[in-house]
């Protein structure tokens, strides 16, 4: 079993590895990188490297047999697929929607009412609800 | 021919060559994979699609020492698991018993700021259905705190009329709306006789005061004349009226938060669900501790297994830690 070949591996080095990576990624914050994307892109790297630190070392998976393959490829694929799969859906607006927040925010001030009436028109049931509210109270 | 077993072979082991426990743990942490990543794929997904996401530290109250302190405590506490297992594996069941034991301060260390954290949406009312997004949404908030002001002052002024005073005390809203028309009333009808006592004379004007501002200002919103600006100008000089302004000294007028709603979702779902893996965790650890000094080698599975699944959640908290406190 594993147990032989995991008592070589300094846990310490790793521990500290692991703080130093979560420095890297509270630095990010406070100096503060205006382009979103920049940024996801070096704070989702840092947190995949602790990751691989945690699950090589500390969950021994560099340690283990090849049954690690087969017992976590399926479920790797199928959690990477269900972000996927909803991506062109929901993260993406190829199509025009009528959202409600997003018109009261282009109109500046006192417009609020009219656009969302206007939405209403369109047969969006979140503004209807809350004119519904609104009514009620 | 004959196929009974020789018995000076050594017992077929089936499958894969590790203690059926562990292959049940990470059986299940298979799945706990696909279950937080559920999660926080519909969070990526509902955020990209969601332009405009409150990000905004002084909107959201997040803070990053607080998130980073606690990557932090569960790193650590990850470290000391996996040298609790070490030392099990070394038969020093009595250095185990320590380290297990920092771990379950540092579980607990990590639940006191995630409670912290969470007292802080409470106070700021940061709380899924309880955000406006729009600007008439945020003067609907508004008059529904100066709504819940006038509605405890009439429950207070007419708590003589109450068989159970303790019910309204405890939540004003149960006062029917029947009820509330007769207790108006009621105020009315003392103000006509003029109370002896000066005091509550004018606590009962202030009232009056009150309930005829709010009704004003409701009837403006009917109309739809009462932008969010309006409201705001209106309060501030609510607040600087002499007769009722400290009553409402707490009612800040709201502001709109873009998605506010769809956040708070997020924020309570994905960390609501990892600080319950913690708990799990600490019960796990719990019953390694209860053993004392008699912990012994029967018990490195379960450090292990145990191990794992606390290995797992400090996983989560990785990519939760710069998704939801830094992106």
């Amino acid at each position: 079993m594993s147990d032989h070949h995991n008592s070589h591996v300094n846990y310490l080095a790793v521990f500290i590895a692991l703080c130093v990576f979560t420095g890297i990624s509270v630095l990010t914050d406070v100096i503060h990188i205006p382009n979103k994307a920049v940024l996801a892109v070096i704070v989702l790297a840092v947190a995949s490297a602790k990751a691989l630190c945690v699950m090589a070392f500390f969950m021994h998976l560099k340690f283990e047999g090849k049954w690690k393959y087969v017992l976590l490829a399926p479920t790797t694929i199928l959690a990477i697929g269900l972000p996927l799969a909803l991506l062109p859906d929901v993260g993406v607006h190829y199509y025009m929607i009528d959202v409600p927040q997003i018109e009261a925010g282009e109109s500046e001030s006192g417009h609020s009412a009219e656009s969302a009436a206007d939405a209403d028109e369109h047969g969006d049931s979140h503004t209807s609800e809350h004119e519904a509210a609104e009514t009620e109270h | 021919m004959s196929h009974a077993p020789a018995a000076s072979h050594a017992p077929l082991k089936m499958g894969i060559p590790i203690p059926n426990s562990k292959l049940g743990m990470w059986l299940f942490l298979g799945t706990e994979i696909m279950f937080f990543t559920a999660f926080i794929g519909t969070y990526i997904v509902c955020r990209l699609g969601s332009p405009g996401w409150p990000q905004d530290t002084e909107v959201t109250h997040i803070s990053i020492w607080a998130g980073g302190f606690n990557t932090f405590v569960l790193l650590t506490s990850s470290f000391f698991v996996v040298k609790a297992h070490e030392a099990m594996v070394d038969k020093r069941f009595q250095k185990a018993n320590k380290y297990v034991w920092g771990t379950l301060l540092l579980g607990f260390v990590f639940l006191g700021v995630k409670g912290y954290e969470y007292k802080g949406k409470w106070d700021h009312d940061i709380l899924p259905h309880h955000i406006p997004e729009t600007e008439a949404a945020a003067v609907y908030k508004g008059l529904g705190l100066l709504n819940a002001v006038v509605q405890s002052e009439l429950v207070d002024l007419t708590v003589h009329l109450e068989s159970d005073p303790e019910r309204l005390k405890r939540d004003p809203d149960q006062l029917k709306p029947l009820e509330r028309e007769e207790r108006h009333a009621a105020v009315q009808a003392e103000i006509a006789d003029q109370p002896e006592l000066p005091e509550r004379l004018a606590e009962l004007q202030a009232y009056n005061a009150l309930f005829a501002e709010l009704s004003r200002l409701k009837d403006a919103d009917q109309r739809e004349a009462l932008s969010l600006h309006d409201f705001e100008h209106e309060l501030e000089a609510m607040h600087a009226n002499q007769q009722y302004g400290g009553l409402i000294a707490h009612v800040h007028a709201p502001h709109p938060i873009k998605y506010g709603n769809l956040f708070a979702s997020i924020y309570f779902l994905l960390t609501g669900f990892h600080a319950l893996h913690v708990i799990i965790g600490l019960i796990l650890f719990a019953f390694v501790l209860k053993q004392g000094n008699r912990l012994n080698s029967a018990w490195t599975d379960w450090v292990e297994n145990s191990g794992l699944y606390w290995h797992f959640v400090d996983l989560v908290w990785i990519f939760l830690f710069p998704l939801i406190y830094i992106i």
